[in-house]
C-alpha cells in the first residue's frame, strides 16, 4: 500500500488524513510530540477518531524520505515557517497538495496602505518560491471538517497545472465517501477558496441579522460574481468558480454554523466585538483579513462591493444596516457581467 | 560561477580533435542517426496509430497540404524531385483503394507514412564536413570583420582587420564555465533574434570560445545557392521549411533535434522564432523545438547515460541593425499578427547582396552569453550539478520521476517547457547589455512621447519634424535621470550597462548619437551646431528605443 504525507494536525488536516487512509498508509506531521503520542495511540484528538493506517511523526526528513506526494495543511499565516523547515528534504520528485484556503502576504497589512501583485502569493506560488518543488497543486470544495470527519458523503476538487498531479491527488483520496474531481485551473480554484472566506462572513451577518433565504441566496451569487470579478483581474478564467471550488465551497461555508468565517459575521451581527470573536476562536478566521486584503489590491480595478462593505464595518466601525444600504443602493449591471467583464 | 570576461581573441578547441566530436560522428553514421529519428517520430506520434480511417485521413490530409504549399506558395529552393514524390503518394492511395476496408490497408498506409517521413527526413538532415569547418573557421572572421569594419578599406588592411575586429564585436560572458560544462555534457544555445547577421555573429562567437560546432535549423529559403547550400549543409545546418505546419512535419523537426541532442550534439535554437520586429526584447518564446531539449534530457536518463544538457542564453545586441526599417514597418502594419511569411523573398544571394550593403561602416555589437542552466531553469556549477533558487543541489533526474521510476508525461513536459522558456526570457532581460545608442534612442523617444503624452504611438511616428526637435538642456537631464535608473538595475543585477554608459553626460550623448543606426539612408539621430538633436526617422528610433521599453523606466522616469 502506498504511503502518502499530511502535513498539519488541526481540523481539517486531521479529516483530509483519515480520508486518505481509506487508500494509503498515512505519515502525519505534528509540531508538536504530545501530539505526536496522542495520535499514535489512537486518543481521539480535536473530536477525531484516528484510522489504524495512520502514523505521527515529528521529522520532516523521516516523512519525505518515506512519502513522495505530501498534503500540506496548514494556515497561511504559518506556512511560510513551515515550508522554510521543510525546503531543505523535499527534491523535485516530491508532490505537494495543499489544502491550505489563504494567501500569503509579504508585508504586514496593518503597515500599507496598498498591496501590488507581487506582494500578495498564492499557497502555489509560495511553495514554488520556497522549494524545488514543481509539481503542486492544491485542493479545495465544500469540506467542512466536521462533516468529513464524520465519513458523510462530500467531494473536493484537485487543481494543478499538472495532470499527473491530479492524478495523483485522485488515487490517493477518492472513496466511497469523498468524489474527487480535477481542473487545471489552479490560480481560480486557489483564489475562490479565499474569497469565499468573506462571502461567508456576509452570509453569518445575514443570518445573525435575521435575514431569510432569498437575501442568502442573493448574496451568494453576487458574491460569486465578485470572486469572478477580482480572479480575472490577476489572471484566471471563470471557470474554477463555478465547480466545487467556488460555488460548492461557497453553498456550504454560506450555510453552515460550522464555518468559522460564517461564526465571526454572525456574532458581530449580535453585537459581539471582532476582538472577542477573534479571542474566542482557537482557530483563524481568513475571511476578517481577507477582507483587508481585497481592500488593499483595489488599485486593480475588479468590482467588489461587497468586500467594501463588510471593510466599513469591520475596521471603519460603520452598523451593519449602512452596509446593506450600501449594498442596495448601488447600480444593478447585467445578472451574468461576470462572463462579459474583462481587465 | 560568475566570472565574466571579455574575449580578446579566438581560444583553442576544448576538443582538438574534430574527428571526436558529436556532431561529426551523428552525420557520419546518418543512417542510424536517422533511423533513431523515425522512431522517435513514431514514438511521438500516438495520433498516428489510433485506427485505420484516422491514419489514411490524416495521410490525405498531408498530400492535400503539400500539394496547396506547391502551388499557393512556391520557392526557388524546393526540390524539383517533389512533384513526382507526392504524385507517386497519390497514386499509392489510389491503388490500395482497391483493397480498403480490408486486411491490409493498415500495412499501407504504415509504409506510405514510413515513405513521408523519409523524405522529410533526407530533405532536412544536416551534414559536418570537417574540411567545410576548417574552412570557414578560417574565412568568417576575414568576411565578418569587413561586414562589419569601415569600409572603403584597401586591400592589405584585410588582414589587420580581423584583429580590430574583436575592438568592434565584443563577446563576453563566464566563458571558463561555459568551456568546462562542453566537456561534461551538451551545449545548446539560444539567442535572442534581432537579424540575419545573427547567425554569423553567433557562430563566429561560438567558435571562438572553442565549442564543438553545433547544429541548427535554417530555413528552406536560404539554400538557394547550390554552392553556398552545400556549405550550410556542411557546417550542421538542417533544413527547416516554415510553410509546412501539419504535425507529421512538425514531429519530424522535433524528434530530429530531439535525437541530435541524445547524440550529445551541441545545437542552437532561436527561441523566439523569428526576428523581433519592434526592436523589443522577445516577450514570448515557440516552446516547439525547445521542448526538445526536455525530451532529450529524459532520454539520455532513460538510457543511463545521464548525460546533462545545458542550456545557455545568449544576447546580441547591436547599435545597428542592418533590416530595421522593414522589421519596424512590418510590425506596425501587422501589430497584433504573426507574419509567418516574412523571410519568403529572403533568399540567400538577398542575403549576400544584404551583406554588402552593411559594407559601410559599423559600429559593433556585444555577444553576451548569460549562465548556464539545466533544462528547468536551474542554475549549475562548474561540474554541472544543478542548484535550486535556495541553494540546494538538484538532480534532474527527480523531476521525471512518479513512484520512484522515470516516467513519460507528455503533458507535464510541456509544463516543464514553459518553466524553461520562462527562465530564458528572464535571463535575457537581465543579460542584455545596454549600449550608449539604445539609451539616447530611449530618452528622445521618452521625451516626445511625453509632450504628447495623450497621442498614441502611431500619432507620435507621424509627428512633423519640427515637432521631434530636442534640445540638448533638455535631453541630458532626462539621459541622467534614465541612467541612474540603469545604474540601479544593474547594481540589483537585472541588466548589464557596457563601458559607455560611464562615459560624462555630453560624451555619452554624442557617441550614443553617432552610433545609434549610424548606417541607415536617413539618420536616426542627429545632433546640430545649434545644440538641437533632430531624427529623419520616428520609426527607426522607436526601434531602437523598444529594446529598453521592457524594463519599465517611463513610469519612474
Amino acid at each position: 500500500m502506498r504511503k502518502v504525507a499530511v502535513i498539519g494536525t488541526g481540523n481539517f488536516g486531521l479529516a483530509l488524513a483519515n480520508l486518505l487512509a481509506i487508500n494509503n498508509r498515512v505519515l502525519i506531521y505534528a509540531r508538536r510530540k504530545e501530539i505526536v503520542e496522542k495520535i499514535n495511540s489512537r486518543e481521539i484528538h480535536k473530536g477525531q477518531n484516528i484510522h489504524e493506517r495512520i502514523t505521527a511523526v515529528n521529522d520532516f526528513k523521516e516523512l519525505t524520505d518515506q512519502c513522495k506526494l505530501i498534503f500540506p495543511i496548514v494556515p497561511s499565516s504559518n506556512f511560510k515557517d513551515m515550508l522554510v523547515q521543510l525546503s531543505p528534504f523535499l527534491t523535485p520528485e516530491h508532490i505537494l497538495i495543499h489544502g491550505t484556503k489563504g494567501l500569503h502576504i509579504d508585508v504586514d497589512i496593518d503597515k500599507v496602505d496598498r498591496l501590488d501583485k507581487t506582494q500578495v502569493l498564492t499557497m502555489t506560488e509560495l511553495i514554488l518560491k520556497e522549494t524545488s518543488v514543481v509539481r503542486v497543486g492544491c485542493i479545495s470544495g465544500p469540506n467542512l471538517a466536521k462533516e468529513l470527519s464524520a465519513n458523510q458523503i462530500g467531494g473536493t476538487v484537485v487543481a494543478s497545472r499538472y495532470n499527473e498531479v491530479i492524478l495523483a491527488g485522485k488515487k490517493a483520496l477518492n472513496s466511497h465517501v469523498f468524489r474527487v474531481y480535477g481542473s487545471n485551473e489552479v490560480l481560480g480554484v486557489e483564489i475562490a477558496s479565499v474569497l469565499k472566506n468573506y462571502i461567508a462572513v456576509a452570509a453569518g451577518m445575514l443570518e445573525g441579522m435575521g435575514y431569510g433565504d432569498n437575501s442568502k441566496a442573493l448574496l451568494i451569487t453576487r458574491g460569486m460574481a465578485e470572486m469572478v470579478f477580482f480572479g480575472k483581474a490577476f489572471g484566471s478564467s471563470e471557470k474554477a468558480f463555478m465547480g466545487l471550488a467556488g460555488i460548492g465551497d461557497l453553498m456550504a461555508t454560506c450555510n453552515s454554523k460550522l464555518s468559522r468565517n460564517f461564526r465571526v459575521g454572525y456574532r458581530l451581527a449580535k453585537g459581539e466585538k471582532l476582538s472577542e470573536i477573534l479571542s474566542d476562536l482557537n482557530e483563524v478566521a481568513e475571511g476578517i483579513k481577507t477582507i483587508k486584503v481585497v481592500k488593499l489590491l483595489s488599485g486593480y480595478g475588479f468590482n467588489s462591493p461587497i468586500a467594501d462593505a463588510l471593510y466599513k464595518i469591520v475596521y471603519e466601525d460603520w452598523e451593519l444596516e449602512q452596509g446593506i444600504e450600501y449594498l442596495m443602493n448601488l447600480p444593478v449591471s447585467d445578472d451574468t457581467d461576470f462572463f462579459t467583464q474583462t481587465y | 560561477m560568475g566570472n565574466r570576461k571579455t574575449i580578446k581573441k579566438p581560444l583553442p578547441s576544448v576538443q582538438p580533435k574534430m574527428d571526436e566530436w558529436p556532431i561529426y560522428k551523428a552525420y557520419n553514421k546518418k543512417e542510424q542517426f536517422l533511423e533513431k529519428v523515425k522512431s522517435q517520430v513514431l514514438l511521438n506520434s500516438s495520433w498516428i496509430n489510433k485506427d485505420e480511417s484516422t491514419l489514411r485521413y490524416e495521410i490525405k490530409n498531408i498530400l492535400y497540404e503539400e500539394k496547396m504549399r506547391l502551388s499557393k506558395t512556391p520557392w526557388k529552393s524546393d526540390n524539383p524531385k517533389e512533384k513526382i514524390f507526392w504524385s507517386e503518394i497519390k497514386q499509392k492511395i489510389r491503388n490500395s483503394k482497391a483493397i480498403e476496408n480490408k486486411e491490409g490497408t493498415k500495412e499501407i498506409d504504415e509504409k506510405i507514412l514510413d515513405d513521408i517521413i523519409e523524405f522529410y527526413l533526407n530533405e532536412m538532415v544536416a551534414n559536418f564536413k570537417i574540411s567545410s569547418f576548417k574552412f570557414a573557421q578560417k574565412a568568417l572572421p576575414y568576411v565578418y570583420s569587413r561586414l562589419i569594419n569601415s569600409f572603403p578599406q584597401i586591400v592589405y588592411k584585410l588582414f589587420s582587420s580581423v584583429d580590430k575586429l574583436y575592438d568592434r564585436m565584443k563577446i563576453v560572458g563566464d566563458i571558463d564555465h561555459i568551456r568546462k560544462l562542453q566537456e561534461i555534457g551538451t551545449v545548446v544555445v539560444v539567442p535572442t533574434h534581432y537579424s540575419n547577421l545573427d547567425s554569423p555573429t553567433i557562430g563566429l562567437s561560438l567558435n571562438n570560445l572553442g565549442l564543438s560546432a553545433f547544429t541548427y535549423g535554417a530555413g528552406v529559403n536560404l539554400f538557394t545557392i547550390k554552392s553556398l547550400s552545400k556549405f550550410m549543409h556542411n557546417l550542421g545546418a538542417y533544413k527547416v521549411d516554415r510553410r509546412r505546419k501539419h504535425r507529421l512535419y512538425l514531429e519530424t523537426l522535433k524528434s530530429y533535434s530531439t535525437i541530435a541532442l541524445t547524440e550529445d550534439v551541441n545545437s542552437l535554437f532561436y527561441p523566439g522564432g523569428s526576428r523581433s520586429q519592434s526592436g523589443k526584447l522577445e516577450k514570448k518564446l515557440k516552446l516547439g523545438l525547445l521542448g526538445t531539449v526536455i525530451d532529450a534530457q529524459r532520454i539520455n536518463l532513460y538510457n543511463g547515460n545521464g548525460k546533462k544538457i545545458f542550456i545557455i542564453p545568449v544576447t546580441l545586441n547591436y547599435h545597428y541593425v542592418l533590416e530595421a526599417k522593414k522589421l519596424i514597418d512590418n510590425y506596425l502594419k501587422n501589430k497584433g499578427k504573426e507574419n509567418y511569411m516574412e523571410d519568403e523573398n529572403t533568399t540567400s544571394f538577398g542575403l549576400i547582396k544584404r551583406a554588402y550593403k552593411v559594407i559601410t561602416s559599423n559600429p559593433g555589437m556585444t555577444v553576451s552569453f548569460a549562465p548556464a542552466i539545466d533544462v528547468f531553469g536551474n542554475k549549475v556549477d562548474e561540474n554541472g550539478n544543478s542548484f535550486s533558487n535556495k541553494g540546494q543541489v538538484i538532480e534532474v533526474a527527480d523531476y521525471f520521476k512518479l513512484n520512484g521510476k522515470l516516467v513519460r508525461d507528455v503533458q507535464r513536459d510541456s509544463q516543464y517547457t514553459q518553466i524553461l522558456g520562462d527562465k530564458i526570457l528572464q535571463e535575457f532581460k537581465e543579460n542584455s547589455v545596454i549600449l550608449s545608442s539604445n539609451l539616447v534612442a530611449y530618452v528622445a523617444f521618452q521625451i516626445i512621447r511625453n509632450r504628447f503624452s495623450q497621442f498614441s504611438v502611431f500619432d507620435i511616428l507621424s509627428l512633423p519634424k519640427d515637432e521631434t526637435i530636442i534640445k540638448v538642456s533638455e535631453f541630458l537631464p532626462k539621459l541622467e535621470a534614465v541612467r541612474t535608473k540603469l545604474k540601479k538595475l544593474a547594481e540589483d543585477k537585472k541588466i548589464i550597462l557596457s563601458s559607455d554608459l560611464d562615459f560624462e553626460g555630453n560624451k555619452l550623448m554624442k557617441i550614443g548619437i553617432e552610433k545609434v543606426g549610424s548606417s541607415h539612408p536617413k539618420y536616426v539621430l542627429r545632433l546640430n551646431k545649434k545644440d538641437e538633436i533632430s531624427t529623419q526617422s520616428m520609426k527607426l528610433l522607436y526601434y531602437y528605443h523598444n529594446k529598453l521599453s521592457s524594463y519599465e523606466l517611463e513610469e519612474q522616469s
